[in-house]
C-alpha cells in the first residue's frame, strides 16, 4: 500500500522545464523548416476545432461517422460561400482598381508621417538642423525606388508558392475529424497497462489545451475586432467593421502584427480625412486602448487562462520563437509551448514514479512468464 | 436516405455492454455512442490494474475474466470483492479523482473496457440523457452498495 501512494500533484522540476523548453525550441526548429506544412496544419487543427461540435451531434443522431465528416463539411462551405454572397452585396464595390486604392491609402500613410515630422521640425528646431524630414524622404524614396526589385518579387513567388500548400487543409481536415478519435485510441493502446491512467490525461490535457488555445483565439478576435471597430467607427474612419477584422487577425502575430495594424489604421485614418491629423492620431489612442485592452483584460479572459504559463517565461519564448522560427514561431511559440508543457510533465511525472514502473516491469515478466509456459528455456 | 436515423443492431460486445448494470438502460444508438469512447485493455492474471491510494480517472467494466478487489490493513490484506464479467468497479473516479481506496488485480486474463472520467464529463454535456442514465445507473449503485454496508454485509466493493 505503502509503495502506491505517491504525490500526483507534484510540479516539475528544473530540468523537465529545461527539457520542455529545449523541445519547443526543437520542434519551432522543425516548423521553421517544414513551414508550407506547417500552415495548412494549423488550418486544419483551428477547423478540426470549430467543425468537431456539429459533426458530434450528427453522430449523436446516428450518422455514420464518414457521413457526418462530409455534412459538416459541406455545411461549412455552404455557410462560408453565403457569407461572402452577402459580403460581396453588402461591399460596396470600389470604384478603382485595388492597386489604385492600396497606393491611395500608402500615399495618405506617407502624407501623415511627412506632415508629422515638419511639425515636430517646428517644434523642435535641432530636428530640422539635423535634416530628420530630410532624412526620412531620402530613405523612403531609396527604399520604394528598389523595392519592386528587390523585395516585391521574391514576396509574390513566395506567396504563389505556398497557394498549394494550403489546399492541403480541408484534406487535413477532414482525416482530423475522420480519424482523430481512433488515433487518440490507437496511441492509448500502445501505451502499457501501467502508464495507461496517466496516458489518458496526458491524451485529455494536450486536447484541451489546444482547444482552449484555438477557442481563446477565435473569441479573442471577436472581441479585438468588435471594440476597435466600435471605437474607429466612433472616431469617424471608414469600413471599421473590415479594419478591425484585420487588425484582429494581425494581432495573431505578436508584437510585429500588432504594429502592422496600427499602420493600417492610421493609413486608413490618415487618407479619410488628410488635412485633419486629428482623425489619424485619434486612430492611433483607439488602437494603443484596444491593445491594452486586449493585453490586459481580453486576453487573461481567454488566452491566459487556456494555458497557464508565467508571464516572463511568455515573453521570453516568445522572443527565441521570433529568433528560431520568424513570424511562424512568434504566432506559434506559445501554443506550442503549451503542449509541450503537458507532455513533458506528464512524461516527467511517469517516468520519475518508481511504483508504476516497478508495475511495467512486474507486467514484463508475467507476460515473458506466460508466453514461455510450454517452452523449455 | 433516412437510414441513420434507424437504431443500429448490437454486436457481441456492445451486448456485453448491456448487460452490465451500468449501461442496460442505453438505446443501442446510444450504447454505439457509448462504445465508441471506451477503450480496451487486457490485463495477465496477476497484473495489477490499479493501486491503493491511485488518483482514479477512470470505471473499468470486466468483460471477461475475474478480478480482485483487496484492501491493505495494518498487517494483513483485506479481500473486498472478487468481480465477473458484467461487473464494474472503480466507479467513484466517474465522480471525482480521489484517491482509489483499494488495489484492484487481474485473478485471470482479463479484457476489461475502460471508461475515461473525462469522456463521461463530456458526454454529460454534450449529450445529457446519456449522462443521466448513467449517472442514475451509478447512483443506484452507490445506494446499493451503503444498504448492503449499512446491513451489515461483507462485501464491500469499497472504490
Amino acid at each position: 500500500m505503502s509503495a502506491a501512494k505517491h504525490n500526483d500533484n507534484e510540479h516539475a522540476g528544473p530540468v523537465v522545464w529545461c527539457g520542455i523548453i529545449a523541445a519547443t525550441c526543437a520542434l519551432l526548429f522543425v516548423l521553421d523548416r517544414t513551414l508550407e506544412l506547417a500552415v495548412p496544419f494549423l488550418l486544419a487543427i483551428i477547423l478540426y476545432y470549430i467543425l468537431t461540435p456539429a459533426m458530434q451531434r450528427l453522430l449523436r443522431l446516428g450518422m455514420d461517422q464518414n457521413m457526418a465528416v462530409l455534412s459538416v463539411g459541406v455545411m461549412f462551405v455552404l455557410v462560408v460561400g453565403l457569407c461572402g454572397v452577402a459580403a460581396n452585396y453588402w461591399v460596396a464595390a470600389p470604384v478603382d482598381s485595388w492597386q489604385d486604392v492600396f497606393g491611395r491609402y500608402i500615399n495618405g500613410g506617407l502624407a501623415f508621417v511627412r506632415d508629422m515630422l515638419m511639425a515636430l521640425e517646428e517644434k523642435f528646431p535641432i530636428l530640422h538642423q539635423i535634416g530628420l524630414s530630410r532624412t526620412f524622404n531620402h530613405r523612403l524614396a531609396t527604399f520604394t525606388a528598389t523595392f519592386v526589385q528587390k523585395h516585391l518579387t521574391d514576396v509574390l513567388v513566395s506567396i504563389a508558392s505556398s497557394l498549394p500548400s494550403l489546399m492541403l487543409a480541408p484534406v487535413l481536415t477532414f482525416f482530423f475529424l475522420r480519424d482523430g478519435t481512433r488515433f487518440k485510441k490507437f496511441l492509448a493502446r500502445a501505451v502499457p497497462n501501467a502508464f495507461f491512467e496517466k496516458t489518458l490525461i496526458l491524451l485529455h490535457e494536450v486536447d484541451q489545451t489546444a482547444h482552449r488555445y484555438f477557442q481563446g483565439l477565435l473569441k479573442l478576435t471577436f472581441l479585438d475586432t468588435t471594440v476597435l471597430a466600435f471605437g474607429l467607427w466612433a472616431i469617424g474612419v471608414s469600413s471599421p467593421l473590415v479594419l478591425g477584422l484585420i487588425a484582429a487577425i494581425l494581432a495573431w502575430v505578436p508584437y510585429v502584427g500588432s504594429i502592422l495594424g496600427c499602420l493600417l489604421v492610421v493609413m486608413v485614418a490618415s487618407t479619410d480625412a488628410p488635412g485633419d491629423a486629428l482623425v489619424a492620431y485619434g486612430a492611433i489612442g483607439v488602437f494603443v486602448m484596444v491593445r491594452l485592452l486586449d493585453d490586459f483584460v481580453f486576453m487573461p479572459l481567454t488566452l491566459g487562462r487556456s494555458l497557464h504559463i508565467h508571464p516572463l517565461l511568455t515573453v521570453l519564448m516568445i522572443f527565441i520563437g521570433g529568433s528560431v522560427a520568424g513570424v511562424a514561431g512568434l504566432m506559434l511559440v506559445l501554443p506550442l509551448l503549451g503542449v509541450v508543457m503537458v507532455v513533458g510533465e506528464t512524461l516527467g511525472r511517469l517516468i520519475t514514479n518508481p511504483r508504476l514502473r516497478a508495475r511495467h516491469r512486474s507486467a514484463m515478466v508475467l507476460r515473458a512468464r506466460q508466453a514461455s509456459v510450454d517452452l523449455i528455456l | 436516405m433516412f437510414g441513420f436515423l434507424k437504431s443500429p443492431a448490437l454486436s457481441p460486445r456492445r451486448l456485453k455492454l448491456k448487460e452490465s448494470a451500468l449501461f442496460s438502460a442505453l438505446t443501442p444508438l446510444e450504447l454505439k455512442i457509448v462504445d465508441g469512447l471506451m477503450h480496451e485493455r487486457c490485463y495477465l492474471a496477476e497484473e495489477i490494474i490499479f493501486d491503493e491510494g491511485e488518483e482514479g480517472q477512470a470505471l473499468y467494466l470486466v468483460m471477461s475474466g475475474r478480478v480482485l478487489i483487496s484492501r491493505s490493513l495494518d498487517t494483513s490484506v483485506e479481500v473486498v470483492a472478487e468481480l465477473s464479467p458484467g461487473e464494474f468497479f472503480g466507479d467513484l473516479a466517474l465522480l471525482d479523482n480521489s484517491p482509489r481506496n483499494a488495489q484492484a488485480r487481474a485473478l485471470d486474463n482479463c479484457e476489461l473496457a475502460v471508461f475515461f472520467r473525462a469522456d463521461f464529463m463530456g458526454l454529460m454535456e454534450t449529450d445529457a440523457v446519456i449522462g443521466y442514465k448513467i449517472a442514475l445507473a451509478l447512483a443506484r449503485h452507490v445506494g446499493s452498495r451503503l444498504r448492503d454496508w449499512m446491513t451489515g454485509k461483507p462485501r464491500v466493493e469499497a472504490l
